[in-house]
């Protein structure tokens, strides 16, 4: 019954640890939430930060729009289930579920003797705060008990039930309640196999009838899959992917999530790629097979990857790759795999081989492959046999990073162009450089950020040949030339064709292995801290007395907090004041070293403020910076219309839209 | 055949085993119990002893020692002293080390390992160091020969008894409290209506723990309540009884104040017995 916001949270233990880093997710009304991961990965202390039983060190926590970070966990309207199903001992089943509710105060109107509400002088009912009574108690508790089917246990105590009654009674427990969000964390861990599918489907259907956002923490995978609308896959205190279970598989943004989800795990090879002309290469690392491929798979692939000298991990699910004689004849993409063993699970088989002919297949490496097969399927250990890859499903990762190299929504559009005396030509279409863009004639590579192309009258003609919308990012595939690009819109394009123009500040060009062209800044950093100012001034103090309220002038000492940023103070907003001190302590606030964080539009030209020498003007033609030095850092500033740049001015940066990061731990405060 | 010898012969082991083992134990019990059987018959006895040899079976059998305790000597006011300083420094001890263990078991603030560690350490030197300091302290607030001067004196360092009894509330899982808490408890609320109810044991072992200690101090009930008997605890008054002078005529009475004495506490053991051995493995073997 209430959306959640989790913005920049994290958890940070006295002795430094990070549990929790950076966590940012919107969770809607109604959803299941299954947060994902191995032990220790901080999945249970987020949940246990959303119930209010840890403290949040940094972010901002709100449930129904309202924060929650100081709240006491009885005031947050939560409840939550536990592992180890946490049912007081000493009371019964009934006793069990009416202690919440016990404890628990509801508004009600004021009643006379007559049951008419009594009204206040403005005709208002009168309300108050007044227990359940114990008929509302029981009505509740019979209720939830007929929902988990838990009425014949009502009058034991806990210790009298198996472990799946107690777990029954611990839902129980929770849903009298009607909280706004249900927070389970691993509540079938200590059950058995057979029990844990059965309640899994029980849950399911609960949060199906009660209409309640269920946050639910495991480290089964299958568990997630099965029962989650969407996953939060952590790893180390770091969200490696938020997406609904089926993109989870599809598409995973890491190695790291790829082997997570799905069993048997994904099998992992080494190689590299290389492109030449419109056949893709893939040479197999530690083994002799090799495969040429059309271009048309890796569309979507970083091309900086497809040099033939990157190692990237290639990744084929185990149902990716068939043996079956009519899949393989059909293949381009066939590979020697020597059969080692096979595992018989009832309804499918796998079969375990290695794609290096001296490998044995039994230990995980970069050349064992498991593939799905039919259980009639006649081998030989030892056998060599050819199976066929399916690459529309092939995933591909960065050998340091891990992070995939086929991104959903692709970062850059990287297209070879050329420049002569001001002209930018790419894919065929040429357009003028502004100023701003100054570069040698010559031949290179462009690199356009996805979301720095833009739909527009003067633009490029683009055929538009495909269109998806990516969990909330609408993205445009076009052609021009034949070259495909993909942008970012707001709308659906149902036209054939759009005229598509550059954000010229955003963009990269490469020529021989050099950056002559660098994007503008898109975030500025400040270094600063906060600072306290003691001084005494007069202030208006209220003075009670008989007559009422007196407002008077008063010699006083004042503490006033101030932003040091750059050199430059500016007083901080209770707010902020406030937020930085209780997430720092008292005696480090104003001593650690903090990054004030903003966008070249956040910084105006003012009469005082940071001191600031100009560099130079950058005219992109529809928008003009002025990149002024501070210190070290250049920083440019938006100039609007046709403002003039001095040569030495004084920056503010605007304190409402500014980000404030601590800068040894590296956490986003504000 | 020989599979079921060796099998009997095991059998037989463990039989001799456990005589022996009986057998032990029996004999230590005897020890244990033979002062207090010779208390007990000194207590009946008509004879005139003293600090000699007394005889097991006195030639004279009375209740004549009884009467006189009761009759003749302070002993009823002591007992009485004893018995409020007791009852007050129980009440007021067990809610201490109770509320203290739970704080130390639950709630994390800083600090709370070397308090715990300085406490411990505190703890583990004799009260009667401190004595002359704090005769001289209560002597300004005036409260020497004062049965409140006493209790506190008793009570001011029960908090340092919070080991056992944190070790229990460890293994009381911390989800219990978490669980009333996001159901709308407060701290103190969990504290009573959650852990007290599973802490019976514990409860059991402090209660008898707070009321046994200054049931039968001598130390500083002597110190401070010197020069007043009406103010005395049975253990400083009895102790007058068996100095040289008194003893030859006090004996008989001694003894009979030591069974009254021990009543009480053989009854409270008698019915917490259960608990007592309870509380004390919850809370050493699994804390």
């Amino acid at each position: 019954m209430a959306n959640l916001s989790l913005k920049h949270i994290y958890k940070v233990y006295p002795n430094g640890t990070k549990a929790v880093n950076d966590f940012n997710m919107d969770i809607a009304d109604k959803e299941f939430i299954v947060f994902v991961g191995p032990s220790g990965c901080g999945k249970s202390t987020t949940l246990r930060m959303i119930a209010g039983l840890e403290d949040i060190s940094a972010g901002e926590l709100s449930i129904g729009d309202v924060v929650v970070n100081d709240m006491e966990p009885k005031d947050r309207d939560i409840a939550m289930v536990f592992q180890n199903y946490a049912l007081y001992p000493h009371m019964t089943v009934y006793e069990n579920m009416t202690f919440g509710l016990k404890m628990r105060k509801i508004p009600d109107v004021k009643k006379d003797k007559d049951g008419n509400p009594i009204l206040d002088a403005n005709g208002e009912p009168v309300t108050y705060m007044r227990h359940y009574t114990r008929e509302e108690m029981h009505e509740r508790v019979i209720a939830a008990a007929q929902i988990l089917g838990i009425m014949d246990y009502l009058d034991k105590k806990p210790k009298e039930m198996s472990g799946g009654q107690r777990q029954r009674v611990s839902l129980g427990r929770a849903i009298v309640r009607e909280p706004k969000v249900m927070l389970l964390d691993e509540p079938l861990s200590n059950l058995d196999a057979k029990l844990r599918t059965q309640m899994r489907a029980e849950i399911a259907k609960l949060h199906a009838r009660l209409n309640t956002t269920f946050i639910y923490v495991t480290h089964d995978q299958i568990e997630a899959m099965t029962m989650g609308t969407r996953i939060v896959v952590m790893k180390d205190g770091f969200v490696q992917q938020i997406d609904t279970p089926k993109n989870l598989y599809n598409y995973p943004g890491n190695k790291f999530v790829a082997g997570f989800i799905g069993t048997p795990q994904m099998n992992f090879f080494e190689g590299t790629l290389k492109r030449s002309g419109e056949m893709v290469d893939i040479d197999f690392a530690y083994s002799d097979a090799k495969i040429s491929v059309p271009f048309s798979y890796f569309y979507k692939t970083r091309p900086d990857y497809l040099d033939g000298n990157t190692t990237v991990y290639i990744g084929l699910r185990a149902e990716d790759i068939s043996i079956d004689k009519k899949d393989v004849e059909a293949s381009q993409a066939k590979i020697k795999v020597k059969v080692s063993h096979k595992e018989e699970l009832g309804n499918e088989t796998l079969l375990y081989g290695d794609i290096n002919m001296e490998g044995d297949g039994y230990v995980e490496s970069s050349t064992r492959v498991i593939i799905k097969c039919d259980e009639d399927t006649e081998f030989h250990v030892g056998d060599v046999i050819e199976a066929a890859l399916d690459l529309d499903h092939i995933h591909l990762f960065d050998k340091e990073t891990e992070l995939t190299i086929i991104p959903r929504i692709p970062e850059y559009n990287y297209v070879d162009c050329a420049i002569a005396d001001g002209k930018l030509t790419f894919a065929g279409a040429t357009v003028e450089l502004p100023s701003a863009v100054q570069c040698k004639n010559g031949s290179g590579e462009l690199l356009i950020p996805t979301d720095a192309m833009s739909v527009a009258d003067d633009g490029v003609l683009a055929k538009v040949v495909g269109f998806e919308e990516i969990s909330g990012t609408k993205l445009l595939c076009v052609e021009i030339g034949s070259r495909r690009f993909y942008m970012t819109v707001e709308d659906k394009i149902e036209a054939d064709s759009v005229r598509v123009k550059l954000d010229m500040k955003r963009l990269t060009i490469n020529m021989d292995g050099e950056t002559v062209v660098t994007p503008m800044a898109r975030a500025i950093r400040f270094d600063g801290k906060l600072a306290k100012v003691k001084e005494k001034r007069e202030v208006e103090v209220t003075k009670h007395t008989k007559e009422g309220d007196v407002t008077v002038n008063k010699l006083k000492k004042v503490v006033d907090f101030n932003l040091v940023i750059a050199g430059a103070s500016y007083p901080a907003s209770d707010a902020v004041a406030l937020k930085l001190i209780s997430t720092l302590g008292v005696s480090r606030a104003f001593t650690k070293e903090l990054i004030f964080e903003c966008t070249p539009y956040d910084v105006k030209l003012t009469d005082e403020g940071i001191e600031a020498t100009l560099k130079t003007v950058l005219d992109y033609g529809s928008e003009r910076f002025a990149v002024y030095s501070v210190g070290d850092i250049s920083v440019p500033v938006y100039l609007q219309d046709q403002a003039g740049a001095p040569a030495s001015a004084h920056l503010s940066p605007d304190l409402d839209k500014i980000a404030i990061i601590q800068k040894d731990m590296d956490i986003r405060l504000i | 055949m020989t599979k079921e010898r060796k099998f009997r012969s095991k059998k037989m082991m463990e039989r001799t085993s456990n005589a022996v083992v009986y057998a032990i134990l029996i004999i230590i019990s005897v020890v244990w119990l033979i002062p207090f059987v010779l208390l007990f018959i000194q207590s009946l006895s008509g004879d005139m002893v003293g600090y000699s040899i007394m005889s097991v079976f006195p030639k004279k059998w009375t209740f004549d020692n009884y009467v006189r305790l009761f009759k003749d000597t302070m002993f009823p006011t002591w007992y009485g002293n004893t018995f409020a300083v007791s009852i007050v420094v129980m009440v007021v001890q067990t809610v201490i080390v109770l509320a203290t263990s739970y704080a130390l078991s639950r709630m994390r603030f800083k600090l709370r390992k070397p308090l715990m560690n300085l406490m411990l350490i505190l703890g583990m030197f004799p009260g009667f160091l401190s004595m002359t300091a704090v005769y001289f302290i209560l002597k300004e607030m005036g409260l020497t020969q004062n049965l409140i001067g006493l209790m506190l004196v008793y009570t001011a360092s029960s908090a340092m008894g919070y080991y056992i009894c944190k070790g229990f509330f460890d293994t009381v899982p911390k989800s219990l409290d978490e669980a009333a808490r996001i159901d709308g408890a407060n701290r103190a609320t969990v504290f009573f209506k959650i852990i007290l109810p599973l802490a019976k044991p514990i409860i059991i072992y402090t209660i008898l723990m707070a009321f046994t200690a200054p049931w039968g101090e001598y130390m500083f009930s002597s110190f401070l309540m010197l020069g007043d008997p009406s103010k005395f605890t049975v253990a400083v008054g009895m102790k007058e009884w068996i100095g040289r002078e008194m003893v030859n005529q006090y004996f008989g009475v001694f003894c009979a104040a030591a069974v009254v004495v021990s009543i009480p506490i053989v009854l409270l053991f008698m019915f917490l017995q259960r608990y007592y051995v309870e509380g004390v493995t919850g809370g050493s073997v699994k804390g």
